[in-house]
């Protein structure tokens, strides 16, 4: 992965059915500075506030709780998560 | 050229409806795709995100992911591995 | 820390001459100070405490064992891509 997802390419994927898309950029523009989980392909799963990422999906935290199978783990005041390891990022449901 | 389907825009189609994304590994996801960008990177909606374990799959509800498109391995349009886990079984 | 922090190896970048823990791929943790470090996140680290967790099954009473084992290293270099995770110190300015 380069360059991509923080980006705002509009020359990429044109619609062939004219339907509204929500593409990666404009997801990211909407979780910036929000609660978010991003879980990584290890099964780990990172709780906080993402406070920016690049296009490599390189990940800033903050107020980070780490769990693995569902138990809270550690915690982090700020975390950097590189990248390669990112399974998804997922927005917290608010209750 | 003409009539054929590039696999883009078969995703491309996908936009609206729910996909089967199975990853490389033991993970599997499925959801309403909202988009995708050149490294098939989705924004998935009304996600279940399934984990193939010894014990069986778990799951997972999540509201909206972005899915890292590095790990992905087949995209199934409209698909569910519930239903078709069921069909496999009961032809075997 | 939003302010200051544009990019996420701008994070890495306030960390310089710091202590970082630096979470790495086969359970391996390593504490130090960062003194270098590059666009693959390839890192030269000093001082450091290298710990090392090892699950394991007793075969008798089929009991999860988690031994940790450490050791110090006076400098070493880590190669980026095995890296998963890089923690700054708690600061409190």
């Amino acid at each position: 992965m380069s360059e991509q997802a923080t980006e705002t390419k509009k020359t990429t994927t044109t619609t062939t059915t004219g339907k509204a898309k929500y593409q990666p950029s404009d997801f990211l523009k909407a979780v910036l500075g929000r609660p978010v989980i991003v879980k990584l392909n290890s099964g780990v799963s990172y709780r906080g506030i993402l406070a920016c990422l690049d296009g490599y999906m390189n990940i800033a935290m903050e107020q980070t709780e780490e769990y693995d199978d569902g138990q809270l783990k550690a915690k982090y005041g700020d975390c950097f998560i590189r990248g390669n390891n990112v399974h998804y990022i997922s927005t917290i449901k608010r209750r | 050229m003409a009539g054929r389907l590039l696999p883009l825009e078969l995703v491309d189609r996908c936009i609206g409806s729910r996909i089967w994304v199975i990853m490389k590994g033991d993970k599997e996801v499925v959801g309403t795709l909202r988009g995708f960008d050149e490294y098939v990177n989705m924004v998935l909606d009304d996600v279940t995100e399934y984990t193939v374990t010894a014990a069986g799959r778990e799951k997972n509800q999540l509201d909206q992911i972005l899915l890292n498109g590095n790990n992905v391995c087949i995209m199934v349009p409209g698909g569910d591995p519930e239903a078709s886990s069921s069909s496999s079984s009961s032809s075997s | 820390m939003s302010s200051e922090c544009r990019e996420p190896l701008d994070l890495i970048r306030l960390s310089i001459d710091e202590r970082v823990l630096v979470k790495c791929k086969g359970d391996r943790e390593l504490r130090g100070k960062l003194h270098a470090f590059d666009q693959h996140l390839n890192m030269v680290l000093g001082d450091v405490e290298e710990t090392v967790t090892i699950q394991d099954v007793d075969e008798e009473t089929q009991e999860e064992i988690i031994r940790a084992s450490k050791r110090n290293i006076e400098m070493l270099f880590v190669r980026g891509d095995i890296i998963i995770l890089v923690s700054p110190p708690l600061r409190t300015t």
